[in-house]
């Protein structure tokens, strides 16, 4: 079996702790686990102490929030999100993103917080040490070279949480605590263009909740993936009707969602196409990628009615 | 004064029944190699190749050995000797000697105390490295301008076989054909996917034997080679299968960690145990050859097939593993189950740098059947005939002779077409689903196990010794590997048959070269008919010696003694043996047979029948007995996307006779699955040398959600050879799986797809392609 590197792993009660024990050099923080601890498998990350969110009351619980809407903790279990009468009533489309990771299983484990902090995928990351060893290493973790994109400056590691598109959409703020205060930052602003540095909260901070304004339209939300379970997606797609027309956030094709809008359907599939370009971060063909940016996106505005 | 009312044991032959090591295995309890520990015990680790192709110039271990916890290593040197289960191709060594061959290959192993510091004992040896061109592809691998991978041979070349026969008159036969085809086919490489990942632990014992533990499916064979390639005498080496994880083929040859392991133990004087990784299963592999195929058949107006001539092509890997098996067998099985006077192919299995392939279930029929299919549905479209009508008419019959020599015995081929097709509604519903729905049928035939040894020998392919105790107790002892597919059950069911019992009175103790007579593995389909009537030939007379003493003791004739027949197994005394007036409990009937007759101890060995041998080239492919399927598969496709989806699947198999039908039907819906992961994703890619998913993440086995309804038919068409008229059952309904998806996918969109795996990207590129050339 593979086995883990030496690491030390502390559980704080308290938010001021475990920020505190956060801060330490390679420290991580641990929420749920089902993405990181893989990874750290994979030698992408070597941490000495790995501090878990499980004990942490603060990030527990749904509350109404100031404005309508909904305080979420950052420690709530995926499946628990899936199935709170709340979240289900009042954001069908974030029940469903959430529904959408992984499996039952990982649902059970994985944690709202650890979601909107997954880190970016790509083929050439995500793989063994001895793997990228052969390769000659990748740009995000030991190498000089992108393999997606041999000749550009950047990493391109794929932005692929379930539940971001939704959240964006919605215009939900992340809620940090960090060892200098408290941080609010919209979801919408929390990603980067760059997959080795695609988060936009500083090194250390904890998220502790998510706050989600009340919903002003529906929204429908679509992962393509190969497999009807397991998978991380292909394309994610939230789309919503407002007033003005349609607004929707398209992931899992770069280091960061991409929001895009236009008046009428046609005129946001066109903005979409513009801007939206699947690299090769993934196993699947890029121009069939291309191709289903166009068709999730239009089954989706579908699904509005 | 009540009555006994007479409640015979029922028969377990045939019975819808739980394995008997079924409770084992769901609670939890079943022992694996990886569950196993010693005391004193170390955890090795291997070092991997980054290079393809390349000579090792140094390898540095200094730093590596430094480690505390560090215990010992080994490198190519310390096991230099050549193996392989195929004497004719033994190209293997342990570890990397001289030179890599594919990424992945192992060229250190390093013992510690725990696995965490061998990773970072691996992780710190260097080795150097003088590249080579790689050999990565069929034409590469053809080309004699390229570097061979094995130089030491006598004549170098990167062909590791060549076959090529020829039957009856293949050119007369197309002149003959009203319709002539002839197309280009592809199939990709895949894996097995064992729950189990390869395991080994080895001891070695104070008198200088060595026991090792082995997750195999094969104990005979790497019994022969662990001792060979550690220069030890075979019977020091004592080789357990403990409870195996599955193999599908995949643990068919020895591995680095059986030798490894068994070079450390006797070296470091401590247990030693191995277990791969995921990542390294991948490396280890012997999966599916990728294969390119063409495929030339002719046929006449009524759909008869008048010629056959086939070519193949395998890339196989940096290692022979079953390669010449697999070369025959590409070409053997496609003059089954249709009628066919001449026959012509020539196949070749080559070497690459990549790693090894070798048998995964349906060995090397999978790709041409795949082939033959495919043509057999476009012929049947071309010539305006029903493509069930046409597979139909054209089955051979029982106790028929094909024209490369297979000695046919049972053949049910018509009752599964009539099956699946009743079942499916073939013939009303096929063409009139409407655009992306549609349905295909496709046939196969696989062996029974093959009529020879892959070691030239005289001897039993499988022996079972059967010891009845005064207790009570029967203990079967068996060579027999079962890795989870039911052989412990149906030789436990199949002695209990004899004897009245239930299959969990009897014992069995198998897979332990010291305990158990030799059986030649779980591979070839070969098993349940070998072992199957080893076991009823070895039980028989020790039946009969208890049913003489019963019947002295009774006073009634032999004939008149039943077994089982007034089971009082409720009641907790057991079965009886006995007439229909007086009886005698199972107990007493043993005590009276061992003291009319000695100890109730006996074996026999099965030996396959001399048929099949006319042509003495055809030295493998023939098989005791043949089983064949017969499926149609009903698919949507999502023309805007590519998504194929299986939406069932009908398939009816001839297993001669059923034994049990849970594991029956179990070993056909797995077989299905199998090949519904073969036909929808599985596929082996490569990045130059470097496999592009070595995980099951990103290796795309079908969850449940890709998974279909199946509707098992079991046909039983009674084979004379096989125990109880029992054949195979866990590879044949493999093969027709992805032609029948195949065929439904032209059904649905009238594409003819000779490529798999039919993945979303690849079919939307043909719709695409056909809507251009509509268009234009």
């Amino acid at each position: 079996m593979l086995p883990f590197p030496r690491f030390s792993f502390e559980a704080p009660d308290t938010v001021a702790e475990a920020v505190r024990l956060s801060a330490l050099p390679r420290a991580m923080l641990l929420s749920g686990g089902t993405d990181l601890l893989p990874s750290v498998k994979h030698r992408l990350f070597q941490p000495d102490v790995l501090v878990s969110t499980r004990r942490l009351r603060e990030l527990r619980g749904v509350r109404e929030g100031a404005d309508g809407g909904l305080t979420v903790g950052a420690g709530m279990r995926l499946s628990e999100l899936s199935r709170d009468a709340q979240v289900r009533l009042r954001f069908p489309a974030l029940a469903a993103a959430t529904a959408s990771v992984a499996t039952p299983t990982i649902q059970r484990m994985g944690t709202l917080g650890g979601n909107l902090m997954l880190d970016t995928r790509c083929m050439y990351y995500n793989q063994p040490a001895g793997w990228r060893a052969a390769l000659g290493g990748c740009l995000k973790c030991e190498g000089t070279v992108c393999h997606v994109a041999p000749k550009g400056a950047g990493c391109y590691a794929a932005h692929s949480a379930d539940t971001v598109p939704v959240l964006h959409l919605l215009g939900a703020v992340a809620c940090f605590a960090t060892t200098s205060g408290d941080l609010r930052i919209p979801v919408a602003e929390l990603y980067g263009d760059d997959g080795r540095t695609w988060l936009n909260s500083p090194p250390g901070a904890l998220l502790v909740s998510v706050d989600i304004p009340d919903a002003k339209a529906p929204i429908a939300y679509r992962k393509l993936r190969q497999r009807g379970a397991i998978d991380y997606g292909l394309v994610l797609t939230a789309v919503t009707r407002e007033a003005e027309g349609f607004r929707a956030v398209i992931s899992a094709v770069g280091p960061r969602p991409i929001e895009v809008s236009g008046a009428t359907a046609e005129a946001l599939v066109d903005a979409a196409l513009a801007v939206v370009q699947p690299l090769a971060t993934h196993q699947q063909a890029v121009p069939w990628r291309r191709k289903m940016v166009k068709v999730e996106l239009r089954r989706a505005i579908g699904e509005l009615g | 004064m009540s009555v006994r009312q007479p409640e015979p044991v029922p028969s377990p032959i045939g019975a819808y029944q739980g394995k008997i090591d079924g409770p084992e295995r769901i609670t939890g309890q079943a022992v694996f190699v990886a569950d196993m520990a010693l005391p004193r015990m170390a955890h090795a680790k291997f070092v991997r190749s980054t290079q393809a192709h390349a000579t090792i110039v140094a390898i540095r271990l200094d730093a590596a050995l430094a480690i505390p916890g560090v215990l010992g290593a080994c490198v190519g040197e310390n096991l230099p000797k050549r193996y392989g289960v195929i004497p004719v191709a033994q190209d293997e060594t342990a570890l990397a000697l001289g030179k890599v061959r594919y990424i992945g290959e192992s060229i250190v192993c390093i013992a510690a105390i725990d696995e965490e510091t061998a990773h970072r004992a691996c992780a710190a040896v260097v080795v150097e490295y003088a590249p080579i061109e790689a050999v990565l592809s069929i034409d590469a691998a053809l080309d004699p301008a390229k570097p061979v991978i094995h130089e030491y041979s006598r004549k170098p070349s990167n062909v590791l076989r060549r076959v090529h026969q020829n039957y009856g008159d293949v050119d007369a036969g197309f002149a003959a054909a009203a319709l002539v085809l002839e197309e280009r086919y592809d199939y990709p490489g895949s894996t097995h996917v064992a729950l189990e990942t390869h395991a080994a632990l080895a001891r070695s014992e104070p008198d200088g034997k060595l026991t090792l533990w082995s997750s195999t499916q094969n104990p005979h064979y790497v019994h022969r080679d662990v001792a060979r390639v550690l220069g030890m005498r075979e019977q020091d080496v004592r080789l357990i299968k403990p409870a195996v994880g599955a193999g599908y083929g995949g643990k068919c040859d020895p591995f680095c960690t059986d030798l490894c392991a068994a070079f450390l133990a006797r070296k470091l004087g401590r247990p030693v145990r191995i277990v791969l990784e995921r990542e390294e299963v991948f490396y280890a592999h012997r999966g599916r050859h990728p294969t390119r195929m063409w495929l030339k058949m002719g046929f006449a107006t009524d759909g008869n097939i008048t010629a056959i001539d086939f070519r193949a092509w395998a890339d196989g890997g940096a290692y022979a593993s079953y390669g010449v098996v697999t070369s025959y067998y590409l070409g053997v099985f496609m003059t089954l189950p249709y009628k066919l006077h001449n026959y012509r192919f020539e196949s070749h299995r080559l070497y690459t740098n990549k790693p090894p392939c070798g048998p995964k279930r349906g060995h090397g029929a999978v790709q041409p059947r795949f082939a033959l299919e495919l043509m057999m549905d476009q012929a049947a479209a071309q010539l305006g005939l029903d493509a069930a009508t046409v597979r139909r008419a054209n089955t051979i019959e029982a106790n028929s002779e094909t024209c490369n020599g297979l000695v046919v015995t049972s053949v049910g081929i018509r009752e599964c077409l009539d099956a699946v097709v009743s079942a499916s509604g073939y013939h009303t519903r096929k063409g009139r689903l409407g655009p992306g729905r549609g349905l295909g049928l496709a046939v196969s035939a696989y062996m029974c196990g093959a009529l020879h040894p892959v070691y030239q020998n005289d001897m039993p392919h499988s022996t079972v010794s059967i010891k009845v105790d005064r207790s009570g107790e029967v203990t079967v002892f068996a060579g027999t590997a079962d890795i989870g597919q039911g052989s412990t059950h149906m030789l436990a069911a199949l002695v209990a048959g004899e004897l009245g019992l239930l299959p969990s009175d009897i014992r069995v103790v198998e897979g332990d070269t010291s305990l158990s007579p030799v059986d030649l593995g779980s591979y070839s389909s070969r098993v349940t008919f070998m072992a199957g009537n080893a076991a009823l030939a070895a039980v028989a007379p020790l039946r009969a010696r208890i049913a003489e003493a019963v019947a002295t003791k009774l006073g009634c004739l032999v004939a008149e003694v039943t077994f089982g027949r007034a089971g009082s197994v409720d009641r907790g005394h057991g079965p009886r043996v006995g007439t229909g007036t007086s009886d005698v409990s199972w107990v007493d009937a043993v005590w009276l047979g061992e003291e009319a007759s000695g100890p109730l101890i006996h074996a026999e060995g099965y030996t396959p029948p001399k048929i099949g041998s006319r042509f003495r080239r055809q030295s493998v492919g023939p098989s005791p007995a043949y089983s064949f399927t017969a499926q149609v598969a009903e698919v949507s496709v999502d023309e805007e996307t590519g998504v194929v989806k299986v939406e069932r699947i009908w398939v009816a198999h001839d297993c001669g006779r059923v034994l049990n039908r849970a594991i029956a039907e179990g070993q056909v819906e797995g077989c299905v699955y199998m090949g519904v992961g073969e036909a929808l994703a599985e596929e082996q890619r490569y990045d130059g040398g470097r496999m592009t998913a070595p995980s099951l993440l990103e290796y795309k086995l079908p969850t449940i959600h890709e998974c279909p309804e199946i509707e098992v038919f079991l046909i039983e068409s009674h084979d004379p050879g096989g125990p109880h008229g029992a054949k195979e059952v866990g590879e044949g309904p493999q093969l027709s799986t992805v032609p029948a998806i195949a065929n439904a996918i032209t059904d649905a969109t009238g594409l003819r797809l000779r490529e798999a795996p039919f993945t979303p990207e690849r079919v939307l590129r043909a719709i695409e392609r056909a809507r251009r050339k509509g268009a234009g």
